[in-house]
């Protein structure tokens, strides 16, 4: 199975999950370890969360790293911080599976480095969508959020791709906090240290240091069913995205706002195709499609743009739900883009941000490769 | 209200079978006449779950047109402007929309971001917009409620900015259709330009009827909306006022800069906080966080907000597309409505009331604003 | 390419070594990232200071400058100069400010030190970012443009025109004189005008340097001294746009008259026989004075201040040609009475007072007064006014002349804006200083001669005429280079939108929209680089070179850390 790991170092720490990654953040940042901390923190009164940058080990205070709301792709954030340049001082992050892989896939796009940053990642039970935020209705379901992780159970009030995914571990992480299917997190936290940076990183710290590694009979278990709602997804879009007629029902009501482009974190072009001259029609072009169709949806170009997206980015998209929950008209974008980015990717046997080495297909000529839509 | 009217008399039509239908047969006609070539107006999606805007050429489609839609998906200027922003084409077009959509175009086309030469902009007596999170949990019960609003002219169910709206009868185009204070089953039609008038007489329509009863009834509704407006907004402005209000207003803005596409204002082709000069290298961000020990990632949200009220204020209609496309339900047109009438007010500047009139920002006036210049002497 | 950044601390002599602690600065910057060698020297402006900092580049390999010592405005030039000579792109240079903004204002020297480390820093920072730029040099255009051909304007032309120097005199009217042709003498002299002006038109007709377009306005006037883009618009042909090239501009447009119709208490267009100094003046040179029913008048009032009040000025000829109409009128009507009505009298200058008193043998009454109105009563027309002594009196007469305050012309704001100078009180053209320049104005290559400036006579606009000619003759000589702006404007193509905001704050008329791609574009010869289009612009398409927004950025971070 794919999460299955060598039998690692461990690091196990007596606190629940939430006090005990503190703990870790703390030891890093008063031992020097590391200039900053990326998590997700309590930034207002009202108890909003946001990522936060944290040089100072007392702001942890307000910090929530396992906090089950993902207000924007942390592998995008990632991405920006390292843009203009590699992380000139040590810097850990905590971000769930797929953030880390969406950074991996920009990485390979030269829009970021890993260099000096310590990636903290977990097995991970997904997250609520931002309308629970909005509502304010997360702080009194964090106690059903990680019953549910401790049963390995999906929740129904999950963002729809989280319901569905079964990347749920992180490849390449330095660290993995387990999770999943572990019912004494309330008071112990165990913390596979998967490379030597991980372990280099907590030497030092006051905790137990044991051997450990991922429960894979209960991950798979926990896989079988997110693959059972994953088809109830798909199959709830099956017949939307058949035709023509089918688009045009489920994009019908799409502003063009382009949001879903704004948060994905695989769409990182300084100006999109679709917001550039490229994409404007001009008056001879309106004028000869009205003498060819009678009517024309203003401004043009819909499922142009949906499926452009899909183009550009599908290989590398990895489910995060960021499109869907940032969507003002609550179209499902996010399952129809995970569906067909499994597709595309299985062609290419290729899983987004799994290895950094591993080059992106679309890019990549391979003499031997898909001869059978040659012959 | 419109001090531009060109004529104080209108025309009464008769509203038969009912008003949507008779508009409907006025611009058939007016297709048959060859007065338009193509009208851009809303109509309903297929799945007949929102609504669009849809240039249309071929008249058939015009029975299933709807020109006052329950929502606003697209801002009307929007629509306009990806039209005619490369050149005003071949086509003598009617656009058929709100009195915000309206005052967004006439702004957009001093910021040559549409071209009117061949657009005649048609507007309608307001009751306000649903917002589209509502419509969406039931468009069918949407609809009647909507189309019961109207009848009793009730804005309980509409976007929070139209129901603080008192430009909602605001005639800023070329033609006016005055459903208010009108006589059982009419309507009035008003003009407001040469193109209006134009257009008006190659339909045979003679502006022969007094519209004293519409001004009037526009004037009561605008006036209590008008304190409506201005005690909602007062209030807004002491909840957000002073800067940590004013974060905890934001705090839950994830940045995905939503309003701004949507925005009719809002028509750079890449947004100067989406542009490089936000983006720094990680010893920035890094000495930011030092400084202060923690900072929200990425910083500047605040930043983007007052950046774009800054940048669009003068020129902004209140029409509340913005916070109906906000994920995190922020009331972001409310706050924008409630700076904008202040920076408008400075300049005694009304944005889109009339296409003659220049653009505060960029019109220099020796006279102006000297309190400021001396206020530190 | 690897960056080797030379940072220099002058003393400045005591200026700076006694308020600063150099070797502190120097410690503090010596170990940045990128910085090869960091001196100190006494006076880097000197002779000795310059080959010092000329011998460094070359022996240290150094690919920028930083010197920390006076202001810019002092020596940037000087030392862009010895980067030139070094061998680098003088743009790969900063200079900061640590005498005025520094040491000059700082009192305490551990606060000036910490500053000055500061703007060094900054400094360093900055220069990082620099990116070499390239001068460009044009040959100015030595032809000028003169617009107005009365007295000031013919003046101007003449003084100026030579074979390797074209004048373009456009005159508004159909023919050239101005004002001057309606007076049949001019004061104190009492000469005939024709003595003035016929032989001065004849010259310019006959000057084959001297291109005269009448009937004609100018549109647009675009560039800088040496180089502007003239656009002129003849109002009565087919193709009626010129266009042309010159070095300068000299406005000499005149004035007009104060409206009476303004001040109803002086009964012009009310009462016949009531005529404003200009309706006197044509009447007069027509040979024969009479009032409406043709008969002579027997008495005759002349009142002086009209429109002072409202003006707020005094329009200082207006009291001489008063008393040249008492002249007029007792030459052409011997007899007549001719009564004066003043608050104030203004007779300046050498001669004018002889002519006052020449004037007053000839049984010409001088009445102070206040109040004046003028009624009429049946037929006949009363001046009503409280005397000096308060009075209250009446002095019927026939004819009123009423001599009205001057005002800039109608087209000054126009003209203003066209070649982007100020009007100044009155609303006449602003002179650069009241004092010291009186011709030049705040945009470089614009004069402005003769009533245009403000209210004077023919001999003062002769002498303004004379000066501006003179400034251009001695700084547009033909052949001289010169060089434009080099931190000019970019707007970048991909994301200019076409809003046109850049165009609307460009006090130099340098962006022009292209129609076809709909972006507008930077004329980087006429661009000044004031910065106004990059500010503007709200996506940031525009921007500065050497005022980039990461330069500036970088800067100011590291100012304030």
């Amino acid at each position: 199975m794919k999460w299955r790991m060598q039998m690692t170092k461990a690091l196990k720490i007596n606190k629940n999950v939430d006090q005990s990654i503190l703990e870790l953040l703390k030891f890093l940042l008063e031992r020097g370890k590391v200039k900053g901390v990326f998590t997700l923190k309590k930034i207002s009164k009202d108890g909003a969360v946001a990522y936060s940058l944290i040089t100072k080990s007392d702001e942890l205070k307000d910090a929530v790293p396992l906090f089950p709301l993902m207000p924007v792709n942390a592998g995008k954030l990632l991405s920006r911080f390292t843009l203009k340049g590699e992380s000139t001082k040590p810097v850990a992050a905590v971000v769930k599976p797929c953030e880390l892989r969406a950074f991996v896939e920009l990485v390979k796009r030269e829009q970021g480095s890993l260099e000096n940053l310590f990636i903290i990642s977990s097995t991970c039970g997904g997250v609520y969508p931002l309308k629970m935020a909005v509502d304010k209705t997360v702080e009194k379901n964090l106690s059903k959020y990680w019953d549910a992780v401790k049963k390995a159970e999906i929740l129904d009030e999950l963002r729809p791709v989280c319901k569905g995914c079964e990347e749920f571990t992180p490849y390449t992480a330095d660290m993995t906090v387990d999770l999943i299917a572990k019912n004494d997190i309330d008071k112990q936290c165990v913390i596979l240290l998967n490379t030597k940076k991980g372990e280099e990183l907590v030497k030092g710290m006051k905790a137990e240091f044991l051997e450990k590694d991922l429960d894979n009979g209960k991950l798979d278990k926990f896989q079988s069913k997110r693959e059972v709602e994953k088809k109830k997804l798909f199959s709830e879009i099956e017949t939307k995205t058949k035709d023509m007629d089918g688009l045009i029902d489920i994009f019908g009501r799409c502003i063009g706002c382009h949001g879903c482009m704004r948060v994905c974190p695989i769409c990182y072009c300084k100006l999109c195709e679709f917001e550039s001259p490229n994409s404007e029609y001009k008056p001879p072009t309106y004028e000869s499609e009205l003498n060819k169709r009678g009517g024309l949806r203003v401004p043009p170009g819909t499922i142009y743009y949906q499926l452009g997206r899909l183009s550009h980015i599908s290989i590398s998209c990895v489910s995060c739900g960021l499109c869907e929950d940032v969507c003002p008209v609550d179209i499902p974008i996010s399952v129809i883009f995970k569906k067909v980015g499994e597709s595309v990717q299985k062609v290419f046997d290729y899983i987004p941000g799994k290895d950094v080495e591993e080059e992106i297909p679309l890019i990549t000529f391979d003499k031997d490769e898909l001869a059978e839509v040659e012959d | 209200m419109s001090e531009t009217s060109l004529n104080s008399k209108g025309v009464v039509i008769s509203a038969k079978p009912n008003t949507k239908e008779a508009i409907i047969g006025i611009l058939e006609k007016a297709m048959d006449k060859e007065v338009f070539d193509a009208v851009l107006i809303p109509m309903s999606v297929p799945a007949g779950d929102s609504f669009v805007y849809v240039l249309i050429k071929d008249k058939s489609l015009l029975k299933d047109a709807v020109p006052l839609s329950p929502v606003m998906s697209v801002q009307g200027a929007h629509a306009v402007s990806s039209v005619t922003r490369l050149g005003s084409g071949n086509m003598k077009i009617a656009a058929v929309m709100r009195p915000c959509e309206i005052r967004a175009t006439v702004e957009l086309a001093k910021l040559g971001q549409t071209n009117l030469e061949n657009i005649t902009l048609i507007s309608l007596d307001c009751p306000g917009v649903l917002p589209m999170s509502d419509f969406l949990s039931d468009p069918k019960k949407s609809m009647s409620m909507f189309d019961d609003a109207v009848q009793k002219w009730d804005d309980k169910i509409m976007r929070p900015v139209c129901q603080i709206c008192d430009k909602s009868s605001m005639v800023a185009g070329d033609i006016h259709i005055g459903t208010l204070g009108a006589k059982k089953d009419t309507f009035f039609i008003i003009s407001n330009s040469q193109k209006g008038n134009d257009t008006l007489d190659k339909l045979d329509i003679t502006l022969k009827d007094s519209i004293d009863s519409w001004q009037a009834k526009v004037k009561t509704i605008s006036e209590e909306k008008q304190k409506k407006r201005k005690k909602n907004l007062k209030d807004l402005k002491s909840d957000i006022g002073g800067i940590d209000n004013l974060l905890d207003a934001f705090s839950q803005c994830i940045n995905c800069h939503n309003c701004m596409s949507v925005c009719p204002i809002c028509f750079c082709r890449l947004c100067y906080f989406d542009s490089d000069k936000v983006k720094h290298s990680s010893e920035e961000y890094l000495n930011r966080a030092e400084s202060k020990g923690s900072i929200r990632f990425l910083p500047d949200t605040t930043l983007f907000q007052t950046g774009r009220m800054l940048h669009m204020s003068l020129s902004c209609v209140s029409c509340g597309a913005c916070e109906d496309a906000c994920p995190m339900s922020i009331p972001v047109a409310q706050i924008f409505s409630m700076i904008a009438d202040e920076t408008q007010d400075l300049f005694d500047y009304v944005s889109g009331r009339n296409l003659e009139e220049p653009l505060p920002l960029v019109t220099y006036k020796e006279g102006e604003l000297h309190e400021v210049e001396d206020a530190n002497d | 390419m690897e960056r080797k950044i030379g940072v220099y601390v002058c003393e400045c002599g005591p200026n700076i070594a006694e308020k600063v602690d150099i070797d502190k600065v120097l410690n503090a910057v010596s170990s940045l990232e990128g910085v090869a060698v960091a001196e100190k020297y006494k006076l880097l402006c000197s002779v000795d200071g310059k080959k010092f900092l000329e011998d460094e580049i070359k022996k240290h390999g150094l690919t920028h400058l930083v010197v920390s010592a006076c202001s810019p405005k002092q020596h940037e030039q000087t030392f862009m100069e010895v980067c030139e000579n070094a061998g680098i792109n003088p743009y790969l240079f900063q200079l900061a400010n640590i005498r005025e903004q520094c040491a000059w204002i700082t009192e305490d020297k551990d606060e000036a030190t910490e500053k000055a480390i500061r703007l060094t820093k900054a400094a360093i920072r900055r220069v990082r970012y620099h990116s070499s730029l390239e001068k460009k040099e044009i040959e100015c255009n030595p032809d000028v443009l003169v617009i107005g051909g009365g007295v000031a304007g013919i003046e101007a032309s003449l003084q100026l025109a030579s074979s390797d120097r074209k004048i373009y005199l456009v005159e508004k009217n159909s023919s050239l004189g101005g004002l001057i042709t309606n007076f049949e003498k001019t004061f104190p002299n009492m000469k005939p005008t024709s003595d003035i002006i016929k032989q001065k038109i004849q010259d310019i007709a006959e000057n084959e340097n001297i291109k005269v377009f009448t009937d004609a306005e100018v549109e647009e006037v675009i560039g800088f001294f040496g180089n502007f883009e003239v656009k002129i618009k003849k109002k009565t042909e087919e193709n009626n746009v010129v266009e042309f090239d010159v070095g300068a501009v000299v406005l000499a447009t005149g004035s007009a008259s104060f409206d009476p119709k303004k001040t109803p208490g002086y009964g012009y267009g009310k009462f016949d026989d009531v005529f404003t100094a200009l309706e006197f003046e044509k009447m007069n040179s027509s040979g024969k004075i009479s009032l409406k029913n043709g008969k002579a008048p027997k008495s005759v009032a002349i009142i002086h201040c009209v429109g002072r009040e409202e003006k707020g000025y005094c329009s200082e000829i207006c009291c001489m040609y008063s008393l040249k109409f008492a002249c007029y009128l007792k030459d052409k009507i011997p007899g007549v009475k001719v009564s004066h009505f003043y608050s104030d009298l203004c007779i300046p200058g050498k001669s004018c007072q002889k002519f006052y008193e020449k004037t007053t043998e000839k049984n010409v009454d001088f009445i102070r007064a206040t109040d004046v109105e003028v009624i009429k009563q049946g037929d006949k027309i009363n001046i009503k006014y409280k005397a000096e002594n308060n009075s209250k009196n009446s002095h019927p007469v026939d004819m009123v002349i009423l001599s009205p305050a001057i005002e800039p012309t109608s087209d000054t704001s126009r003209l203003a804006e066209i070649t982007s100078i100020s009007q100044s009180d009155g609303g006449f053209f602003a002179e650069e200083h009241e004092k010291l320049g009186p011709v030049s104005t705040s945009t470089d290559g614009v004069y402005i001669v003769g009533c245009a400036q403000g209210p004077k006579n023919i001999s003062e606009t002769i002498v303004q005429s004379e000066a501006a000619a003179g400034k251009i003759l001695s700084s547009l000589v033909p052949g001289r280079k010169i060089e434009p702006e080099v931190k000019t404007s970019q707007i970048s193509e991909s994301f200019c939108i076409g809003c046109k905001t850049c165009i609307s704050v460009c006090p130099y008329g340098a962006i022009t929209f292209d129609e076809t791609k709909k972006i507008s574009v930077v004329n980087e010869v006429i661009c000044r680089g004031c910065g106004s289009c990059t500010a503007a612009c709200p996506s940031g398409a525009a921007t500065l070179k050497h005022f980039t927004f990461n330069q500036l950025y970088q800067e100011i971070v590291e100012a304030v850390q």
